[in-house]
C-alpha cells in the first residue's frame, strides 16, 4: 500500500513539473528491494535487504591493483558507476558528494571512502580517470578494468550496465549507473541508495550519519 | 503522451503547461522564441561541459532547436538522456505556445574540446540555430559544479528511481 502511494505522488510531481509532456523516458531499470518508509522528501532510500559489498578487484588511477573489500573494510564507503565522457549526471553526482564531504570535520573526511567505477573502461584509462577526478576530489578512488568485471559488480548492487557502443561515426555511447550506494562501516553492507536527484544538501545532511553507519 | 498511468494527473500537468505539442500548429505566424535560465555548471575538465536552458515559444507556430555552436568549444551538440545513456538528439521541438527545457538529467547541450576550462563567474556564449527562427545567441553564465536551478525540479531524473 505504501509503495503505491509513493509511486503516485512521484508521478504527480513529475507530471506537474514537466514542461514538455510525453518526453520523459520510462526505461525500466532494475530496482532493488526498497523500503519506502523514508518518504518521498528524503533522498536516501534505506534498503530492507542490504547489498553485500562486491568482491571487486580493479586498477586504480595509479595503475595499481585495488581490492575493494580489503581497501574499504570497516570504512564508510560510497560507490558510483559512471564515466568521464559524461557531461551531465556523472560530474554532478560526484561533485555533489565531493562538496558535501568538504563540510565534514577533517577526521571524518579521512574516514570516508568514495569510489568511482568507470562504466567505459576502454576510454577511462587510469590516467584519464585520475585527470578527471583531480578536477572533482583527488581523494576519490577511480577504478577501471575489464567491463565484464565492472558489469558483474554493478549487477550485484542492482545496477544494470550495458557495454559502451560505437556508432558509424565512431561516437561512443556509454551508460552510467542509476544510483550511489553507501556501505556501512559497521557491517560493510550497502544499506542506503541515492538517486540522481540527490543534492549537495542531501549528502551534507546524511554523510555524518553514514560515516557512523547510522540510518539517515 | 499516451501513458497508461494516472491519466488525470498527467492531464493536469499538460493543462498547467500551455501546450503539449498537440495544440494549434497550423498557422503560419513566425515563432516568437526567447531563451531563459541558461547556465553551464563549471566543468571538471576542458574536454567536456554541459549547458542547460529553456526556450520559450510565445507564438502559435512550433519550431525546432537544430544545432548549437560556441566560440569556446570545437563542437557543441544537442544531447539527450535516455535511460542511463546519453546520445546526440535530432532536432528538438519547441511547441507552439510551449517550451523546450534542457535540464540536468534530461536534454542538454554538450560542449566538447573546450579552449579552456570555464570557471564559475565567467560567461560562455552559445549560438542556437532553429528550423524557422533566426539564430539566437545566449550568454550562458558559468555556475558552480553543483548548481541547481531552484524552480525547475527535473522530472526525468526521478524516472529511474522508482517503479
Amino acid at each position: 500500500m505504501r509503495k503505491k502511494t509513493f509511486a503516485a505522488v512521484l508521478v504527480a510531481t513529475a507530471a506537474l513539473s514537466l514542461t514538455a509532456c510525453g518526453s520523459s523516458d520510462n526505461s525500466s531499470s532494475p530496482v532493488a528491494e526498497v523500503s519506502v518508509e523514508t518518504g518521498p522528501e528524503k533522498a536516501a532510500t534505506v534498503l530492507d535487504k542490504p547489498f553485500e559489498k562486491p568482491d571487486l578487484v580493479l586498477t586504480d588511477t595509479q595503475g595499481k591493483s585495488y581490492d575493494l573489500r580489503e581497501a574499504t573494510k570497516g570504512q564508510p564507503t560510497l560507490i558510483y558507476f559512471g564515466y568521464t565522457n559524461c557531461p551531465d549526471i556523472c560530474p554532478l553526482t560526484m561533485n555533489n558528494i565531493a562538496v558535501a564531504k568538504k563540510q565534514l570535520p577533517k577526521a571524518e573526511q579521512d574516514k570516508l571512502r568514495i569510489v568511482f567505477v568507470t562504466t567505459d573502461p576502454e576510454r577511462d584509462t587510469p590516467s584519464e580517470l585520475g585527470k578527471w577526478l583531480k578536477g572533482i576530489d583527488p581523494a576519490v578512488v577511480g577504478l577501471t578494468g575489464s567491463f565484464s568485471t565492472i558489469q558483474g559488480s554493478a549487477r550485484q548492487l542492482g545496477i544494470s550496465l550495458e557495454p559502451p557502443t560505437k556508432d558509424k561515426e565512431g561516437k561512443v555511447t556509454s551508460m552510467h549507473g542509476t544510483q550511489v550506494v553507501a556501505f556501512s562501516p559497521k557491517t560493510d553492507a550497502g544499506y542506503v541508495l541515492y538517486g540522481e536527484d540527490a543534492t549537495v544538501d542531501d549528502y551534507t545532511k546524511d554523510l555524518p550519519k553514514l560515516i557512523k553507519g547510522q540510518t539517515p | 503522451m499516451r501513458r497508461p498511468i494516472a491519466p488525470a494527473v498527467v492531464m493536469a500537468g499538460c493543462l498547467a503547461l500551455a501546450g503539449c505539442g498537440g495544440s494549434a500548429d497550423g498557422t503560419d505566424a513566425a515563432p516568437d522564441l526567447s531563451v531563459r535560465s541558461a547556465y553551464m555548471p563549471q566543468p571538471v575538465t576542458e574536454s567536456l561541459a554541459a549547458g542547460y536552458l529553456t526556450v520559450v515559444n510565445k507564438s502559435d507556430s512550433s519550431d525546432d532547436l537544430v544545432s548549437a555552436t560556441s566560440d569556446i568549444a570545437e563542437d557543441v551538440s544537442v544531447h539527450e538522456t535516455s535511460g542511463q545513456t546519453m546520445k546526440e538528439a535530432g532536432p528538438l521541438k519547441i511547441p507552439a505556445g510551449g517550451r523546450l527545457v534542457l535540464e540536468s538529467g534530461g536534454n542538454h547541450l554538450m560542449f566538447e574540446k573546450l579552449k579552456h576550462r570555464p570557471k564559475e563567474g565567467e560567461t560562455v556564449s552559445v549560438k542556437l540555430r532553429f528550423t524557422k527562427t533566426d539564430p539566437i545567441t545566449v550568454e550562458m553564465p558559468v555556475k558552480s559544479a553543483t548548481y541547481q536551478p531552484t524552480s525547475a525540479k527535473s522530472s526525468s531524473t526521478s524516472s529511474n528511481s522508482h517503479h
